[in-house]
């Protein structure tokens, strides 16, 4: 029990339920405790870079149905999106100002356990179980702080059916394959085509839910709107990357045949996500909603640079999934910031607040550039490599369309900067004091990591050499003979 | 008569012993209500049963793996009938100490022994080796639950659902019945496993009386279409008795399905005669998760879901694999669980004039107790098949079922199914997390705080079960 790999899981876990051994009204001591152990958490991951490729396993159950077993493995890219995840979880709790602190607070430490569950996991039953139990907390926090309880319910049905979709999926690949021990696994069992088809259509419909893909977004502007900040900075940002992280690792891993048999279908929905995304975030007036419909366009961008079966576009898939959760954390939480202080996030009745509140103004100015895509911040750096590899796989005109939600991302983002920090001063706003420290010690850490891995976007490369088959499985559909020789 | 006695061996009545002592122990509990004053009576009759159902317990727990045919086959010990006989007696241990006093402050005892005798017909029904002792089993434990579902007199409801219980149940035993002449008048046998001779094939006749003989099992289990009278009875009886009635009847008449789909129909060659556990399987996932959703009364809502559950095993038996049989093993003792704690937490929402059985009871229930909330999440998300719940394996389980015996359509049935029983199931849970400005329903002090330890044992082995998920492992399940 003392392997610190798998205390990463039951960490958050064990405590976000000892939680609620803490007094019902004390706040200060529930936020303390939840940040000193999402703190703790955080360390608990960056410990783990010193032993990349660990794993612990413990039997669950063998050969009736067939064998799983609790093992979870880390990998460069699985410690990549825990420690992101462990980072804005730490900002998370740091800004979390709501009521009845404590439950919140514990509900956000089953969240992140969970999810570090998800990453982990090297059985694919195991990755189910965290894919379903992440569903709970996002729930209860949705219909206890959140703005209405339609936003849960549709989150719950998406979701949850996608789930149910990933369950039978995993099921199928036990019984055909005898065991769901594979994540990672240098030799996967392999299929007989026809199961392989239809199991992966199984898996790929649960990640473009959760991730999510157009046409399966509508629970997802209504979740995040109803979200509060923390929590929507959590989702947002990590939740979305499940889906990515399933793709890449148990995509490429376990059906490269399937994942390019598909790519022409996934691609376009993905190029279509981005320019849908981006239109509808030009138009919409409450903030959250602009940056909900720009997570759908920019999460597209993921889906072009993963099915481009490009080995760079795979390095900006990474370094942009990273970005992407950062300044999406970012912006989220900053919007958190203004709606607290100004009682509203509509674009149209904000204005001026960078006379009043700079230091707000400019964390919102940072947030922004990331996200429309600054040279020198990671969002940059993950949009080129992935362009590049696009264009390098072939797909020229896949890379030249998305240029065009790329642009439109400034179109949108400085829509909202102009009008809101350097609008005209709105008379009958609430003039509040500006940022606190510990809401600047939030976001800075995201901001450094957005300018490092702008600088510096080969730190996602060594998690890159983790996404298995990339160019084999464009070999791999070719005709069957030169597969099966390869074999 | 005396030449057949001579045969009765001690261990015959040894593979009895557990239901014999649990029936024994009904008629102590009467005598104590006769000769101890009231007041311990009343105690006295539940320590009795506690006391009764943990020995018959551990006496039955102790014969697992032993194979006998006692009585000359009329009664079974094998895998199944133990495991069986255990489910059985946890519901009727988490039955007695969910006791409340609505409308049976003075009936105590009588219920109590009510309760045991049908607790005892439902464990000779899951070791029933011929139809006979089915039939008997069948009835002991039928004709307790008439009396039980109307023993609080003084409620209309109850009333109606004590008569409509007996008017559909006799009903369904009158199919039963002329389903077992059919089948003795087609094999000339009563013993289960021997009703089909390999060489014989299959006589129209046996067809027939087989298809009404599922019927009749299906008015029992509840499964669509023979389902109508679950909500009305669940809702009109005691707390206690709906939780007995919605895990140890389905134990005892689960158990007689299996038996009869595992030994008296041959495989493979007359599958066919398994389609209707398809249909009943099919028809129960979609309309008892649909049945469910509008309910706002828990009792009526367990009553749709556990039409729904009962399709779920019913999906796994269907096939009639060893992985079935497993499988749905595996998910009644997690349904027992999960299904009793939700039980066990509406006992501790009641008070002694009002059971706290409506939806608004729950509103806001994790912030005034919040243990009590997470068990009852625990429950709920179990019923919903979400980690990390025993209900979540089971579904796994009999998923994979499913695909490995080829019927994979049931499987899809079954995930349509779950994702609307996700709105039935989750309701409640939003009901106790959702913020509430004040509570309109009045805070209550339960009659007793003993469905604490229901509540305690059944979320924890919820929980235990999915690290830990034991599967009765030995292949000669079925003795013939």
């Amino acid at each position: 029990m003392a392997d610190s790999l798998l205390w990463v899981v039951l960490l958050p876990i064990v405590l976000g339920f000892a939680m609620f051994a803490l007094p019902k009204a004390g706040d200060g001591i529930a936020r303390g405790t939840g940040i000193v152990v999402s703190a703790a958490e955080l360390l608990l991951v960056a410990l783990q870079y010193g032993r990349v490729g660990h794993q612990v396993s413990y039997p669950w159950f063998t050969d009736s149905p067939w064998t799983a077993a609790f093992h979870f493995g880390s990998s460069q890219i699985a410690l990549l999106f825990c420690a992101m995840l462990a980072l804005i979880t730490l900002a998370a709790a740091i800004v979390t100002n709501v009521q009845r602190e404590r439950d919140f607070m514990a509900q956000m430490l089953l969240l992140e356990g969970t999810m570090m569950g998800l990453f982990l996991a090297r059985d694919l039953l195991v990755f189910a179980l965290f894919w379903d139990a992440m569903l709970v907390p996002v729930f209860i926090m949705l219909v206890n702080w959140g703005e209405g309880t339609a936003a849960a319910w549709r989150f719950l049905i998406y979701n949850g059916t996608a789930g149910l979709g990933l369950l039978l999926a995993t099921a199928a690949y036990g019984i055909l394959a005898g065991t769901t021990d594979v994540i990672g696994a240098a030799h996967a069992q392999s299929l007989a085509a026809g199961a392989a088809w239809w199991i992966f259509v199984g898996f790929a419909f649960s990640y473009a839910v959760k991730t999510p893909l157009f046409p399966f977004h509508t629970w997802m502007p209504d979740t995040y709107t109803a979200s509060p900040a923390p929590l929507a900075a959590v989702i947002s940002s990590v939740q979305s990357k499940s889906g990515i992280f399933g793709f890449l690792v148990i995509g490429f891993g376990l059906f490269p045949q399937e994942m390019h048999r598909w790519a022409p279908l996934l691609s376009l929905l993905g190029l279509i996500a981005m320019i849908y995304g981006a239109l509808v975030a030009m138009w919409h007036d409450d903030a959250k909603r602009v940056l909900a419909y720009s997570s759908l366009s920019h999460l597209g961008l993921l889906f072009l640079g993963i099915l481009s079966f490009n080995q760079l576009a795979i390095v900006g898939v990474l370094v942009y999934a990273v970005a992407h959760g950062l300044f999406n954390a970012v912006m989220f939480l900053v919007v958190g910031y203004v709606e607290q202080r100004e009682e509203t996030r509509a674009i149209s009745r904000l204005g001026g607040l960078g006379i009043n509140n700079p230091k707000l103004g400019g964390a919102m100015m940072v947030g922004s550039m990331a996200l429309l895509g600054l040279p020198g911040l990671a969002g940059f750096a993950g949009e080129l490599l992935i362009l590049i590899g696009v264009w390098g796989s072939g797909q020229h005109w896949y890379a030249a369309i998305a240029l065009i939600p790329i642009v439109l991302a400034a179109v949108y983002m400085l829509r909202v900067l102009l009008k809101v920090v350097w609008g005209p001063e709105v008379q009958d706003l609430p003039v509040r004091p500006d940022l606190a420290w510990w809401e600047i010690v939030a976001v800075a850490p995201l901001a450094a990591a957005l300018l490092l891995f702008g600088l510096w976007p080969n730190l996602a490369a060594p998690a890159a050499h983790d996404v298995v088959n990339v160019a084999a499985s464009v070999a791999a559909a070719a005709p069957a003979t030169v597969s099966e020789a390869s074999h | 008569m005396g030449g057949y006695l001579q045969y009765v061996q001690t261990l015959d009545y040894q593979a009895l012993l557990p239901a014999m002592i649990v029936g024994g122990t009904a008629v102590i509990a009467l005598l104590a209500d006769l000769l101890l004053p009231r007041r311990i009576a009343n105690g006295t009759a539940i320590l009795l049963g506690v006391m009764a159902t943990i020995m018959a317990g551990l006496y039955a727990s102790l014969s697992y793996g032993v194979h006998y045919l006692a009585f000359g086959g009329g009664f079974v010990l094998d895998g199944l009938s133990v495991v069986f006989q255990e489910i059985v007696l946890l519901s009727t241990l988490v039955t007695l100490m969910l006791f409340n006093r609505r409308g049976v402050s003075e009936d105590r005892p009588a219920y109590v022994a009510l309760v045991l005798w049908s607790s005892t017909g439902a464990m000779i029904m899951a070791g029933a080796g011929s139809l006979m002792t089915l039939f008997l089993g069948l009835e002991i434990l039928s004709l307790s639950l008439y009396c039980l579902c109307a023993i609080a007199r003084d409620r209309e409801v109850a009333k109606e659902a004590g008569f409509k219980y007996l008017v559909l149940s006799s009903t369904a035993s009158g199919f039963l019945l002329y389903g077992m002449a059919l089948l003795f008048g087609a094999t000339g046998t009563v013993t289960i496993s021997a009703l089909i001779h390999p060489a014989t094939g299959i006589h129209g006749l046996y067809a027939l009386g087989m298809g009404i003989f599922l019927i009749g099992l299906a008015f029992k289990l509840a499964l669509v279409p023979f389902h109508i009278w679950a909500p009305d009875v669940y809702e009109g009886a005691p707390l206690p008795v709906t939780a007995f009635m919605s895990v140890a009847t389905k134990a005892g008449a689960l158990a007689a399905l299996a038996r009869v789909i595992y030994t008296a129909i041959p495989q493979p060659d007359a599958h066919w005669l398994l389609l209707p556990t398809f249909i009943f399987a099919a028809a129960s996932m979609l309309v008892g998760n649909l049945g469910a959703l509008a309910q706002t009364d828990i009792k009526r809502l367990l009553a749709y879901s556990a039409v729904a559950q009962a399709g779920y095993i019913v999906a796994a038996l269907a096939g009639a694999t060893e992985l079935g049989i497993r499988s749905a093993v595996y998910y009644l003792a997690a349904y027992a669980f999960m299904n009793l704690g939700a039980f066990a937490v509406a006992a501790l929402l009641s008070s002694d004039r009002e059971e706290g059985t409506q939806l608004v009871a729950y509103e806001g229930l994790a912030a005034r107790q919040p243990l009590l909330a997470a068990a009852m999440t625990f429950f709920m998300l179990s019923l919903a098949g979400m980690p990390i719940t025993a209900g979540f394996l089971g579904k796994i389980f009999i998923l994979s079922t499913t695909i490995h015996t080829g019927y994979w359509p049931l499987g899809a049935l079954l995930v349509i199914g779950s994702a609307v029983s996700f709105y039935v199931y989750f309701k409640v849970i939003r009901a106790m997390y959702a913020r509430v400005e004040r509570f309109s329903h009045p805070e209550v002090r339960p009659p007793s705080q003993l469905p604490w330890i229901a509540v305690a044992i059944c979320a924890v082995a919820v929980i235990v079960l999915t690290f830990v998920p034991v599967m009765p492992g030995d292949a000669t399940f079925f003795v013939k």
